[in-house]
Order: structure tokens, then C-alpha cells, then sequence
């Protein structure tokens, strides 16, 4: 219970500012929803798990008259051990589902068995910045600007070592390997503008490979592209 | 620091200078302490032994060692993390990288691994009615290499080249192009030498539980922890083998100019798979014992016996044999595709049911005794909420389009140390203050176990519960710095807070330790009223336990002979016990593998030469040292 | 074999086959790395690097190796000193051949120009046949150590439990160089 209030009051805190929970496309939405479905399945675990084990040490915890007292062996009871087996797996076939299914539209695939239509975006990185490229052949350093509402295909290549491309407010991260491209689909982002990072460890100032991503308007995003 | 030697100018970062006139200033006190106490002949003592409980406490003390090495790193990386754009001391960039890199790896490797090595060392043999592991020369092999490891580990420190490539040394960064210094070399052959010596010991305690249980202690009439210590042992010989292979062969890579993991054929995602064919189980072989020392506390301290034994025997093997089916789920963002995606997450998933039937029947087992609030006690209480905080999270990381998000963020880093401290360090704690009678002959104050467990439980909770929320918003590990604007200071200042309190909660456990040596009494055999057959050799154990050697006819067997107030039936006429020698070989076949070692990450060929004649050397005089040639051949000869 | 040293070879025999365990998993391990890597996508095929007749001619010393040894302990077994030594010597030799006929090979392929990097073929199969190769050193120096106890006349019971244990070694050795064969081998010589 102590813990639950400590859990209320630093989300009180912090405000509302978690970004993998305010999903700006609708890779991150399907992501955000399957975080929070499977915290509350969770919390059902927690709480009863919470419950059993305060109900079970208070009630039966040492006190002066029960110092002769000897509890009964109990060596086991079938019926209750098949419920917790049963129960949980009941459990996690419910959230299974929804698992499977996203993954199946989400997964990150080699760049050779994607034939996704939409605006490609050929995202190459290296020790320790981005360069995006552009289906019109515009590149740029650390500044993404991608449009709204389409299915953005991110191909992804590493000059070096593995890094990981991450926009927390537009879906999960992908890892970014050398000599092999992975492709990545964002759908339907929103106009904003996000913070992207590297998120797997890549070296020294792996803290600072950072950039922007920039969600305009098609009309906008078509002057970019165009515009040198 | 810049220090200037032979008019030229060396460059020494003030934390390594530090870490010098630290060791030195300790290295004084203890030193003088030790000559005055005249106590070198017991060090020579423990460095030539083969005996179980020896051994088991050098693993025990050097773990202990290294777990305020390796916290004091914690601490420095949360004082770094503390504030927004911080600077403190040099822990930027590049020794931050360091310094997470020997945090993890020291915790795992050289923390957990040994800590647990040693309660099951001491316990193991007395709880099964074993006089000594099946092999107590090896014992010794077995820790002194786990010791040449971690020295090798820890001396890269001292000279200014800590590796920097996490612990999980992902390709290509720790190849030789990326990490061109001998910092990863470190990390290569620490690891491998320690492995080595892991696996004989894991080796080591299997035929020890297979062969040497006393008569009428069947597989069935095992305390838990003993059935933990086996299934550990078996996920042990299978992980660290694929470890072994797989720092052989970036060895190469390194090395010898192969590219298994990098360039432009071989395949950075192969170590990977290597990895975490090994690491995912080594999880479990870091939780598995913890739940075996909770299971013989929680039922010692409830007074009754644990609840549903055989389904907690086969929950225990279900965990060790799921634990090699999931590996990939550390990998769902580095492309193997849907497929692999949904399977590995739904394996994953399948390992929440086999321990959750653990946690309840822990439950079911306080359901109805009467539970003694010890110290050791107190740690298993903590463990279960605890522990089930952390393993829900699991469960979550295992969605894997959920973990898209998840991955590499300060959430994960939350994950895992709730599961690790709520199991593998707690269950230290909780097995330390339990068997440490079994070690030294006193009991641990009682007053001050408590104020330990409650400052830790609570800088516990106070440190990772807000990693959660900042992995959320955004923050992924491995990154020493982030501005105002992500907003997740006072979260990470809290987490600081915690850390700190953990320290400080250290500090009640060497207080402790220091009050019950200069001032404890001795205690007999049973302080706990115990149930197992530990708690029927005198405390500490003596070199020759278990003469006349007792008859086991059910589980807990001490217990019931209390209970109905009759004493263990025994018996004289029993298996040979293991051969106990005192032997200088096992300390040096270490220093000679060190020193090949060393050879190889300096590239001094002449060095590593002579460390790999030295071994091969030894092997030959332990050959014509061998022990048994004393007590062999009183019957039959050559012709 | 007493009751009492029985027990203790018992422990020895098992402690052993379970280190042949972790040996097997980590060449398992080695076979799974040559597997994904073989053939590489640049630099020498397989088929231009191996030679059946070095094949085959290691094969046939180290596997009749196996064979020797067996008879090496019937002579024990019979308490036969004469068979014994001349089976015993002969499986150092055809061991000690087959070593040199590696090491002819690997320097072949080297002076072939097909060294350890070259290509990840060429790395993955070094590593792997290295390591085996490596093993049977050690397995001559372990008969030659065995060798002298043997003069030396140590207790016969620990004798022989100290030539069985070398003998699980050496069986072993051998069946990994047979799965060498079928793997690493065959299907490019085929
Ligand atoms: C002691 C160590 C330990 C233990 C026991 C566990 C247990 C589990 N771990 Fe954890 N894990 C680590 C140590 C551990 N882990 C480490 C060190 C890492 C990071 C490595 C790195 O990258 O550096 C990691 C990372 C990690 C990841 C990868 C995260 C990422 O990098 O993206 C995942 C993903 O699936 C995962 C899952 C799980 C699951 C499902 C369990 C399960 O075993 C948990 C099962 C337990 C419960 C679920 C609670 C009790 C159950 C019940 C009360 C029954 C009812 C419950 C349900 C029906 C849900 N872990
Ligand atoms: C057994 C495993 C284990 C244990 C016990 C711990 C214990 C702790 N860990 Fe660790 N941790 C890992 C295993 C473990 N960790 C691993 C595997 C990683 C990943 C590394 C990587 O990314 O490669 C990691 C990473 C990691 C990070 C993330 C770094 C990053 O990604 O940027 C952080 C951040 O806060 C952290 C903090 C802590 C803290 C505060 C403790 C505390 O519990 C420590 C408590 C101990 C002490 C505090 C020391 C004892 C007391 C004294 C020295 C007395 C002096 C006291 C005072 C001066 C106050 N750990
Ligand atoms: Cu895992």
C-alpha cells in the first residue's frame, strides 16, 4: 500500500509528461495500448499476490501466546495448486493475443522482404549523428522531417557499430546494424515536432547522438524534399 | 592528473589516482593488523585448502569485496545522473561508459556468481550429509580461478583501461576497430578464467548431491536449496560453456584478425544469440538458488514444512529448462522478424506460470504457521513483493511490440534490478545471515540485521521505482546526461537518494559484523531451531562433519527427531568420504592462467608462453601429487 | 578395485563424463559457428581447400587410435604388461601421426595463402579443428604423463581408474573428429 501511494505521488509529480504513453502515430498507439493493457492485467498479479502476502504475514505472525503452538503440517493441496497454474495461464493467453497481433504488423523486417508502400525515408547511421536522405536525394544531419498521415518506411543502415533509432513519441526502436538494412514502418504520425535518440550503446558520446524529428504537413514536407 | 615520469607528462585520471592511494591506505591498516594478530599462518592456511567451508567463505568475502567495488560504482553513476547537465568528477563520456560497463559486469560476475558459489559451498554438503564436495581439489582450482578472473577484471582499472563496452560486450563495438585498447581484452579473459573455474565448481557440487548424500536422504528428501543448487549447476555447465565459445571467439576477433562478428561476412547479431544463449539462463542461475534459500527460510521460520514440495522440485526445473528457450526476447529490436518475435515472447511469457507457483506455494506456506520476524526472515518477507513487482514488469518487457518501447530504456534497467536485488542479493543477505553460525560461529545482531534489511528494502524501492517512469518517458540507459527539458530530475534525484541509503545500509551490515566479532557469543549447534540437517553439525562446521554419519527417513529430518523428541538414528559404515589434501597448485595453476592472460592482451607472446607452460606444467605435478596414491592399492598389484 | 576405491572412481567417472558434457556443448557450439559461416560469400570455397587424401589418412590414425586403446586395456584388463605397453605405444603413435598430418595440413593451407583470415570459412574452421587438434596434444601429453606412472608403478587400481578416465577422453576426442568429418569434411569432398 506504502508502495501504491509512493507510485500516485511521483506520477503526481512528474506531471503528465511520459512520452511513451502520449503516442503520436498510430505504431506508437497500438505500442502505448499494449503497455497499458498489460499493466493492468499485471496489477491484477500484484495486487493479489499484495493482498495474500499481508492478509497471510499479519494474521499468522508470532505472537507471546502462540509460543507453544505448533502449526499443522500442511504438505500440499491439489486443488489450490491447479488453481495458479490455471489461473495464470489463462492470464497471459489473454494478453498473448494482442501481442501476437501487433507484432505481426510491427516487427522490424531486412530490407529485402518489405514491400510496404509509402514515403521511404533511407535513415543511415554512424558514430554519432544521423543522416536522413530523402526520396528525392536530400540529405540532412540530425533533423528528420517526415509528413503527416502516411506510412513512413524507414530503411535503416549503420555506417559502424549497431545503434538503435528511437522516437518515443512516434514508435519503438529499431536497431540500426551494419551491413544489414532493416526496414521500419511508422504509420499515420501527427504534426509535432519529437525528440529522436540512439538508444543502444554505441561508443563514447553515445549520450549525445540525438536529432529531431520534425512531423509536417504533405504540402510542407513536398517544399522540403524539393527545396536544396 | 597529469604525473610527469622521465620528463615525459602521463596522463592518470584522478579517479584511478583515488582508487591508488585508497587500495594503499587499506592495504596498511590490514596489513600491520594481520602481522600483529599474527595471523599469516591462517592466511596460508585458507590458500592451501581443499575443505568446503574454507573455500566457500574466501567466495563469500571476495564477493562481499567486490560488492562495495562494484556499489560504490553504482553510486558513482547515480551522483552523476543526480542533476540535469551534471558534471560530476570525471564520470562523462567515456568514464561513465567505464564505469556501468565494471558495475554490471563485477555484479554479475564477481557479486552474484561467487556470493552464491559460497553459501552453496558451506550448505550444500551439510544440508545433504555430504563430509565435502566430491572433489576438493578441484573446489580450490575451481575458486582460485574465479579469483585470477576477477583480479584480472579489476587490475584494468588500475592501470587506466577499463573496458567500455557494457556488460553484455555487444560486436562490433568490442572488436578490435572499435575498442583497439586492451580495456576489452580485460573483459575477454577475466570472464573466461572465472567461467572456467564456475564450470568445476558447478561440476563439482552435481556429483556432490548425485553421490555423496547421506544414507536415506533420497532426491525427494532434499532440502530445496540443495535441489536448487543442482538445477543451478546443470544451467551452469550449459551456459558457460556457450559463454566460453563465445569469448574464444571474439578472442579471435580481437586477436588473431578473424571477423566472426564483424566486417563486411561475419555477423554482429551472432554474438548476440551467443550472448544471451548464456546470459538469459545465467538470470536464473542467479535467481534459482535465491529461491531455494527463501524456501528452506520461509518454511524454517513459519514452522512448518514447505507447501507442495514436489511441484516446487519440478517448478524449479521448469525454470532452468524455459530459460534456454528465450533468449531472443533481449533481442526483439534487432530485425529476426515477426516469427521469432511471437515465439520468444511467448516463451517468456510461459516462465511467469512456473514461478508463480513458487510464490504461492511461499505464500500457502506462511498460511497457517507462525512466522518469526528474524533477519533472515525479514529478507524472504521482502523478497516476495518485492520480487513479483519485478517479475510483472518481466512480463511486460515480454510483449514484444511493447518492447519496442521498453527496450534499452531506464525501465529495463528498473526490471532487472528489481528481480536481481529482490532475489539473488536478498537471498544473500537472507542465506549470509542464516547459515552465518555455519561459517563463524555467531549469530548476526539481530538489531542491527533489522535496521539493514529495512534501510535497504526502502533505498531499494526509493532507487528503482522511479527508473520505471523515467524509461517512459523517454530515457534510455547507458546515457550519462540529460537536460532540464526532459523533465525526470526529480525522479533521477530520488533514485540518488536511494542509492545512497543503500550504502548506508551497508555500512549496518560491517557494523554488524564488527559488534558480533569483538563482542558476540559462540552459539551451539541449532540456533534457529532449524530443520534441516545443517542445524545438526556443531557451528562453525567442523573439517571432519557428520561422524557417526545420521540416517535420513524423511524430509526435514532434524525437525521431526525434535519434534518427537528422539534423536538421528546413525550409522558408522559409510561411503568413502572425499579425499581432503592442502595443496599450493591450485593457487598457482591460477596465476599461471593469469598470467597467460595477461600475455595475450599485451600481446607478449613470451609471457603468454610461459603462463601456458606453467599450467600445463602444474597439471603434470598435481599428476604426481595425486592424493589418492596414498590410500589406493592396499589390495590389488602389478603382476 | 576395492569398495572404497570404487566409489571414489565412480565420483571421478561421472565428475568426468559431465566436464565431456561441457566440452561437447561448446563444440556444438563451434559446429553451429562453421555451419552459419560455411561457405562464405568471398575468398576460397571449401571444395578448393580440402584434400580428401589428408582426410582420410588423419581419419585412419586417429580413429584406429580408438581401437588400440580398447586393446591397450584388455591388456591391462589381463594384467598383460607386454600387450598392454605395445598397444598403449602404438595408440602415442598414431595419435603423434595424426598431429603432425594436422599440422601438415593447416601449414599447407597456409602456405596456399588460405590463412585464418582470409574469410570466415577459413576463420571458422581453424577455430574448430584448432581446438580438437588442441585437444589431442594435450591427449599425447596426458598418455605420456600416464605412460610414466605406469613405470613408476603406482597403485594398479588407481592406475587403471586414471587409464579409464584418459580413455573417456580419448574416445571422445575421437567422436568429435568424427562429426568433423561429416560436417566440416564431407559435403565438400563429396
Ligand atoms: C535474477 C534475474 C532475473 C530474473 C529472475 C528475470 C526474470 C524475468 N525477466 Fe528479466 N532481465 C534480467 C534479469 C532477470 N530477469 C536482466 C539482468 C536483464 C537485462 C540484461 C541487460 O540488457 O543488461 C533482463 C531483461 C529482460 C528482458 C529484455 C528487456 C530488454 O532489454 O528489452 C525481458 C523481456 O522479455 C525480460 C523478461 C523477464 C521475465 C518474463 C522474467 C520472468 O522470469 C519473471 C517471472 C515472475 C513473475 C511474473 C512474478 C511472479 C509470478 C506470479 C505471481 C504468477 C502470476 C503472474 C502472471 C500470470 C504474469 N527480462
Ligand atoms: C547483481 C547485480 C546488480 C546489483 C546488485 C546492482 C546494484 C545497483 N545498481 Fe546496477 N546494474 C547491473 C547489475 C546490478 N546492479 C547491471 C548488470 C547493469 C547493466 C550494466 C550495463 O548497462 O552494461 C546495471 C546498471 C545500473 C544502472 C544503469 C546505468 C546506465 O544504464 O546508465 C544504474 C543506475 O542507477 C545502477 C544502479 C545500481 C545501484 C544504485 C545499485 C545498488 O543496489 C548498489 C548498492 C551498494 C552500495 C551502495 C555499495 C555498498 C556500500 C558502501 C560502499 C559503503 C559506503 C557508502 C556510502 C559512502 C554512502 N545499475
Ligand atoms: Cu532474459
Amino acid at each position: 500500500m506504502k508502495k501504491l501511494g509512493l507510485l500516485l505521488s511521483l506520477l503526481l509529480l512528474t506531471g503528465c509528461n511520459i512520452a511513451v504513453l502520449e503516442p503520436k502515430s498510430e505504431t506508437a498507439s497500438d505500442q502505448a495500448f499494449l503497455i497499458v493493457f498489460s499493466f493492468w492485467l499485471m496489477m491484477i498479479v500484484v495486487l493479489t499476490v499484495f493482498v495474500l502476502f499481508v492478509r497471510f504475514v499479519y494474521k499468522y505472525r508470532y505472537t507471546d501466546n502462540k509460543k507453544d503452538f505448533m502449526p499443522k503440517d500442511v504438505k500440499g493441496n491439489k486443488k489450490l495448486e491447479a488453481t495458479w497454474i490455471i489461473l495464470p495461464i489463462l492470464l497471459l493467453a489473454v494478453l498473448a493475443v494482442p501481442t501476437i497481433a501487433i507484432t505481426y504488423e510491427q516487427s522490424p523486417v531486412a530490407g529485402d522482404q518489405s514491400d510496404h508502400e509509402g514515403t521511404h525515408i533511407y535513415v543511415t547511421a554512424q558514430q554519432f549523428s544521423w543522416t536522413f536522405e530523402h526520396e528525392t536525394g536530400k540529405e540532412v544531419q540530425n533533423d528528420l522531417v517526415i509528413p503527416e498521415g502516411e506510412s513512413i518506411i524507414l530503411h535503416l543502415n549503420s555506417k559502424d557499430v549497431i545503434h538503435s533509432f528511437w522516437v518515443p513519441h512516434l514508435g519503438g526502436k529499431v536497431d540500426v546494424l551494419p551491413g544489414e538494412e532493416l526496414v521500419y514502418v511508422i504509420e499515420n504520425p501527427e504534426i509535432g515536432t519529437y525528440q529522436g535518440k540512439c538508444a543502444e550503446y554505441c561508443g563514447i558520446q553515445h549520450a549525445k547522438m540525438t536529432f529531431e524529428a520534425n512531423v509536417v504537413s504533405i504540402e510542407d514536407y513536398e517544399r522540403y524534399v524539393n527545396e536544396d | 592528473m597529469d604525473i610527469p615520469l622521465f620528463g615525459d607528462t602521463l596522463f592518470v585520471p584522478t579517479d584511478v589516482m583515488a582508487a591508488w592511494v585508497f587500495t594503499i591506505l587499506m592495504a596498511i591498516p590490514i596489513g600491520l593488523f594481520i602481522l600483529k594478530k599474527k595471523k599469516v599462518g591462517l592466511i596460508f592456511d585458507y590458500v592451501k585448502t581443499t575443505n568446503h567451508r574454507k573455500i566457500g567463505t574466501l567466495y563469500i568475502l571476495f564477493g562481499i569485496v567486490y560488492f562495495f567495488r562494484a556499489g560504490v560504482d553504482a553510486l558513482f553513476i547515480r551522483a552523476q545522473l543526480a542533476f540535469p547537465n551534471n558534471d560530476f568528477w570525471v564520470f562523462q563520456g567515456e568514464k561513465y561508459n567505464e564505469v556501468f560497463t565494471t558495475h554490471g559486469t563485477l555484479m554479475i560476475f564477481f557479486v552474484a556468481m561467487p556470493l552464491l558459489l559460497g553459501l552453496m559451498n558451506v550448505v550444500v554438503p551439510l544440508q545433504i550429509g555430504a563430509r565435502d564436495l566430491a572433489f576438493p581439489f578441484l573446489n580450490a582450482v575451481g575458486f582460485w580461478l574465479f579469483f585470477a578472473g576477477s583480479v584480472f577484471f579489476n587490475v584494468s582499472f588500475f592501470i587506466n583501461m577499463t573496458p567500455e563496452i557494457g556488460w553484455t560486450g555487444y560486436a562490433p563495438l568490442s572488436t578490435e576497430q572499435f575498442t583497439p585498447g586492451a580495456g576489452t581484452d580485460f573483459y575477454v579473459f577475466g570472464l573466461q578464467i572465472s567461467g572456467l573455474g564456475t564450470i568445476f565448481t558447478a561440476l563439482n557440487l552435481i556429483v556432490t548431491i548425485i553421490r555423496h548424500r547421506a544414507p536415506g536422504m533420497k532426491m525427494t528428501r532434499m532440502p530445496l536449496f540443495a535441489w536448487a543448487t543442482l538445477i543451478t549447476s546443470l544451467l551452469i555447465i550449459i551456459a558457460f560453456s556457450v559463454l566460453a565459445i563465445a569469448l574464444y571467439l571474439l578472442m579471435f576477433d580481437r586477436q588473431f584478425g578473424t571477423g566472426f562478428f564483424s566486417g563486411s561476412e561475419g555477423d554482429p547479431v551472432f554474438w548476440q544469440h551467443l550472448f544471451w544463449i548464456f546470459g538469459h539462463p545465467e538470470v536464473y542461475i542467479l535467481a534459482l538458488p535465491a529461491f531455494g534459500v527463501f524456501s528452506d527460510i520461509i518454511s524454517t521460520f513459519s514452522k512448518k514444512v514447505i507447501f507442495g514440495y514436489p511441484i516446487m522440485v519440478i517448478s524449479i526445473a521448469l525454470i532452468g529448462f524455459l530459460g534456454f528457450m528465450v533468449w531472443a526476447h533481449h533481442m526483439f529490436t534487432v530485425g529476426l522478424g515477426p516469427m521469432a518475435n511471437t515465439f520468444f515472447a511467448i516463451t517468456t511469457m510461459a516462465i511467469a506460470v512456473p514461478t508463480g507457483i513458487k510464490v504461492f506455494n511461499w505464500l500457502f506456506t506462511i498460511r497457517g504457521g507462525v512466522v518469526r520476524f528474524t533477519t533472515p526472515m525479514l529478507f524472504a518477507l521482502g523478497f516476495i513483493p518485492s520480487f513479483v513487482m519485478g517479475g510483472v514488469t518481466g512480463v511486460m518487457l515480454s510483449v514484444s511490440a511493447a518492447n519496442f518501447q521498453f527496450h534499452d530504456t531506464h525501465f529495463v534497467v528498473a526490471h532487472f534490478h528489481y528481480v536481481i536485488i529482490a532475489s539473488t542479493i536478498f537471498g544473500i543477505f537472507a542465506g549470509l545471515y542464516y547459515w552465518y553460525p555455519k561459517i563463524t560461529g555467531f549469530v548476526l545482531g539481530e538489531k542491527l540485521g533489522r535496521w539493514h534489511f529495512w534501510t535497504f528494502l526502502i533505498g531499494f524501492h526509493l532507487t528503482f521505482f522511479p527508473m520505471h517512469i523515467t524509461g517512459l518517458e523517454g530515457v534510455p540507459r547507458r546515457v550519462y546526461t540529460y537536460t532540464e527539458a526532459d523533465g525526470i530530475f526529480l525522479l533521477n534525484f530520488t533514485s540518488t537518494i536511494g542509492a545512497f541509503l543503500m550504502g548506508i545500509s551497508m555500512l549496518f551490515l560491517v557494523w554488524n559484523v564488527y559488534k558480533t566479532h569483538t563482542n558476540g557469543k559462540k552459539v551451539g549447534n541449532d540456533p534457529w531451531d532449524g530443520r534441516t540437517l545443517e542445524w545438526y553439525v556443531p557451528s562453525p562446521a567442523p573439517v571432519q562433519t557428520f561422524d557417526p554419519m545420521p540416517i535420513v527417513k524423511e524430509i526435514d529430518p532434524l525437525w521431526y527427531t525434535k519434534l518427537e523428541n528422539r534423536s538421528l538414528r546413525t550409522t558408522t559404515s559409510t561411503r568413502p568420504a572425499p579425499i581432503e589434501t592442502e595443496s599450493f597448485i591450485p593457487i598457482s595453476m591460477a596465476m599461471a592462467l593469469f598470467l597467460l592472460s595477461l600475455g595475450l592482451t599485451f600481446s607478449l607472446y613470451w609471457l603468454a608462453i610461459v603462463g601456458g607452460i606453467g599450467v600445463l606444467g602444474l597439471f603434470i605435478v598435481r599428476s604426481f601429487t595425486d592424493e589418492r596414491e596414498h590410500v589406493y592399492g592396499k589390495e590389488d598389484s602389478y603382476e | 578395485m576395492n569398495d572404497y576405491e570404487s566409489a571414489l572412481f565412480k565420483d571421478k567417472q561421472i565428475g568426468f563424463l559431465i566436464y565431456l558434457g561441457a566440452e561437447a556443448i561448446m563444440f556444438t557450439v563451434l559446429f553451429a559457428t562453421y555451419l552459419i559461416f560455411t561457405p562464405a560469400e568471398q575468398g576460397p570455397h571449401p571444395t578448393e581447400v580440402f584434400k580428401a587424401v589428408s582426410v582420410i589418412l588423419s581419419s585412419f590414425f586417429l580413429l584406429s587410435s580408438s581401437g588400440t586403446l580398447i586393446a591397450a586395456e584388455k591388456g591391462l584388463a589381463k594384467n598383460n604388461q607386454r600387450k598392454f605397453i605395445t598397444w598403449f605405444a602404438i595408440t602415442l603413435l598414431f595419435a603423434m601421426i595424426f598431429l603432425g598430418l594436422e599440422i601438415h595440413e593447416f601449414y599447407t593451407f597456409v602456405s596456399d595463402g588460405y590463412g585464418i583470415s582470409v574469410n570466415v570459412f577459413m576463420s571458422s574452421f581453424y577455430v574448430l579443428v584448432g581446438l580438437h587438434a588442441a585437444h589431442v596434444a594435450f591427449g599425447i601429453g596426458w598418455m605420456i604423463v600416464l605412460f610414466i606412472h605406469y613405470m613408476r608403478k603406482i597403485p594398479m587400481s588407481l592406475f587403471r581408474e586414471k587409464h579409464k578416465i584418459f580413455s573417456y577422453y580419448w574416445h571422445f576426442v575421437d567422436v568429435i573428429w568424427v562429426v568433423i568429418i561429416l560436417l566440416v569434411y564431407l559435403p565438400y569432398l563429396l
